[in-house]
């Protein structure tokens, strides 16, 4: 199971809690290179707590966090950028000053910070804005400097915790766009998000955490392929009752004219599909992935019920 | 912690202060209010040296020539508060009478005074003196003593003594005061001195408690608009603390650094007697180098520590209202120094004076006043530095672990237990 590559980012058995409040449970993850790793849970599930402790901005009370297959040391920051979900900018300062200073704190030498950030302002269609005080932006422009703020060093790998919270489609399409080509040059963003939509259309390994617990880990497919069961989408006209007689049909799930069909595991669609032709006149049939949201949810249930 | 990390974050709060207008509204008007202070009672003082009219009526009619001329030359040889316009009546035929008149002069401003002169009076070593105001002590002084000194001379002559001679004996005698240091023995105006003392005092006091609260402030802001955790993205806590404290000090050094300069350079000899507006016989103290020294080491320690204790409460809190009411605690340290300053100034060596300027929170304001008043012995400077250098490495210390906690800490207030648990959480 060894990964032939270093992972860029891996906890081992991290913990926290607070008081009696255990936010983070012993979470133990694994991000490859070139991956986009997508943190996925309901809101107080612990995915920001999780990511501060990447940052080491708050200590765990156990367990290991390794940057590139190291423990981190101050010099990893230059390596990372990291958007926080409660992010703001230096209000009185302009734009450029603003870069400038993350940019240096980031490592970089202020005449490598200040082409960068020239060349990222018109990415994100702010170039007018270099001078202006942060004040004078909006919320929205103020959300793609803060991205900027995050990226100029091109970290090998990014955190982003919340990326999409508060952006327009417009933006979130932009951000999407400059994440698909981080991806590309084969560096590494782990996201966290509650919006499922989001991290199914981005992601392509998720971890879901429930009350501060991994309940489901892996790559997006292989979940979507594993959990989605057999799950088959029928469109017909006859004697609809017989299908929960057949052999290999578990459940039968009318709606709005389409039937979903479960399957037992082992029954193959297509010798279902024979006995189906026999009794109805199919107009549709087919294997159906199920959303994110679905396994999500039922995940998240199933994992309050084991407890 | 990262040194270069430490530097960046230092730039960004030095250059962010001094590009602002309060920066420079502060270092002008600070001064400006302080010269208000003490040099507009003198002026208003030396305004009413307009000469002043007075009227006297000598039945001995032995004293008032003696007593103008006496005047006369006072107000020449020295820079007299005061100067007179006498003039010497005769006593009239019905005494109440003109003394109504003399009366109704004084209420038309016709003349600014009066004084009465017999030998009645004089035998009780008395001389009446008539006015609308008789607050007007520098006046009264400027007349008790001239008029003394016409009737010692008068009696001293009347006994049969040599007016020559009595002149030659009667001078009066100048206290000229020498302040004695470590750096030798020189010249200076006791109320000079007196002005120092204070001055520095004062400028110590505001400055460290303008820039604790600056921090504070500052470290609210960051967090009210949820920068600091962009900022701790690319640094450690500690780091940004560290960048903050040592920024705002070099704001608080630049700031003192363009007073100093100002101060040394309207006190050098040459500019003074341009002016000349120094009242005459105060002669300015000199700021010496080890005095500046001694200021500079003293506002970094004082700074230190309320910045810290400022800093702590900053991050603890997110609101200024909150805040402000923790720092009220603080306020106590800040009020103490001053009951202690009237005791201090005068007498420097006192057990009080020594004990509370050797108290750590106290140092900075107290021992600065001793230096400016009299040099202590080297051990008690010594010592009063050691103490409250340990207790700033031990705020700061204790600084940085709530900070570290407190800084991503919103939506309620600590107690005093949480805080506790902070400090000892690692």
């Amino acid at each position: 199971m060894n990964p032939p590559t270093t992972p860029s980012l891996e906890l081992q058995e991290v913990r926290k809690s607070y008081g009696d409040f255990v936010a983070v449970d012993g979470i133990s993850l694994e991000v490859l290179p070139g991956s986009i790793f997508g943190l996925l849970g309901p809101n107080g599930a612990g995915k920001t707590t999780t990511l501060r402790m990447i940052m080491n901005i708050i200590a765990p009370d156990a367990g290991v966090v390794l940057f590139f297959g190291r423990p981190r040391t101050a010099k990893d920051l230059e390596r990372v950028g990291y958007l926080p979900e409660e992010r703001g900018l230096y209000r009185k300062m302009t734009v450029t000053d603003q870069l400038t200073f993350l940019a240096e704190l980031h490592g970089l030498k202020r005449r490598q910070a200040l082409p960068a950030i020239e060349t990222w302002l018109e990415k994100v269609g702010l170039a007018e804005w270099a001078k202006k005080k942060v004040d004078e932006l909006s919320k929205g422009m103020q959300q793609k400097i803060q991205l900027v703020g995050t990226v100029l060093h091109e970290p090998d790998l990014l955190i982003l915790d919340e990326p999409f919270s508060g952006l327009d489609p417009i933006n979130q399409a932009l951000f999407k766009d400059l994440l698909g080509e981080y991806k590309e040059q084969g560096k590494t963003v782990v996201l966290s998000t509650h919006v499922m939509e989001q991290a199914e259309k981005l992601c392509d390994h998720i971890c879901l955490i429930s009350q501060g617990r991994a309940i489901l880990e892996g790559e997006l497919t292989a979940i979507k392929r594993e959990l989605g069961g057999n799950s088959f989408r029928l469109v017909a006209e006859g004697e609809l009752g017989r299908l929960d007689d057949l052999p290999g049909v578990e459940q039968v799930v009318p709606h709005n004219g389409v039937v979903k069909l479960l399957l037992h595991p082992e029954a193959r669609g297509s010798e279902v599909l024979k006995e189906i032709v026999q009794f109805l006149t199919v107009h549709e049939f087919r294997s159906e992935e199920p959303e994110l949201e679905e396994i999500f949810i039922k995940a998240v249930r199933d994992a309050s019920e084991s407890r | 912690m990262r040194l270069r990390a430490v530097r960046i974050i230092t730039k960004r709060e030095y250059l962010a202060r001094i590009r602002s207008k309060a920066f420079w509204i502060s270092t002008i008007a600070l001064p400006v209010m302080m010269a208000a202070w003490s040099i507009l009672p003198g002026l208003m003082i030396a305004k009413t040296k307009a000469r002043q009219h007075l009227a006297v009526v000598d039945a001995t009619g032995r004293i008032a020539g003696p007593l103008t001329k006496k005047l006369e030359e006072w107000s020449e040889r020295t820079a007299q508060q005061v100067s007179f316009e006498i003039e010497v009546l005769e006593t009239g035929p019905d005494r109440e009478t003109q003394r109504a008149e003399l009366d109704k002069r004084v209420l038309e401003d016709e003349i600014a005074a009066w004084l009465w002169i017999d030998q009645e009076l004089l035998d009780e070593d008395r001389v009446e003196y008539h006015a609308e105001s008789v607050a007007n002590i520098i006046t009264q002084e400027t007349l008790a003593s001239a008029l003394s000194a016409v009737v010692r001379e008068v009696r001293l002559q009347e006994a049969g003594y040599d007016a020559e001679a009595i002149a030659e004996l009667s001078r009066s005698i100048d206290l000229q005061t020498v302040r004695l240091s470590e750096e030798g023995s020189r010249e200076e105006g006791g109320l000079g001195g007196l002005a120092l003392a204070f001055g520095l005092f004062m400028m110590l006091y505001m400055t460290t408690l303008i820039y604790g609260q600056q921090v504070m402030h500052g470290v609210l802001e960051e967090k009210s608009s949820r920068v600091v955790e962009v900022v701790l993205s690319a640094a450690q806590p500690i780091e940004l603390m560290a960048g903050k404290l040592i920024g705002i000090c070099l704001i608080g050094l630049t700031q003192l650094g363009i007073w100093l300069g100002t101060a040394a350079v309207l006190t050098a000899p040459g500019f003074v007697a341009a002016m000349a507006f120094m009242p005459e016989g105060v002669t300015l103290p000199t700021i010496s180098l080890p005095l500046v020294i001694h200021f500079l080491l003293l506002f970094l320690l004082g700074y230190f520590f309320y910045a810290t204790f400022y800093a702590m409460i900053g991050s603890a809190f997110d609101n200024v209202q909150d805040a402000q009411q923790m720092a009220g605690v603080g306020i106590i340290f800040v009020v103490l120094p001053w009951i202690f300053f009237i005791p201090v100034l005068n007498d420097p060596d006192s057990t009080l004076a020594v004990v509370t300027s050797l108290i750590p929170v106290f140092t900075p304001f107290l021992m600065m006043l001793r230096i400016a008043v009299k040099m202590p012995p080297a051990w008690q400077i010594a010592l009063g530095y050691l103490l409250t250098f340990a207790l700033c490495v031990g705020m700061i210390w204790l600084c940085a672990r709530v900070y570290r906690t407190g800084i991503l800490m919103y939506g309620k207030k600590p107690t005093f237990k949480e805080l506790w648990r902070w400090m000892r959480y690692t």
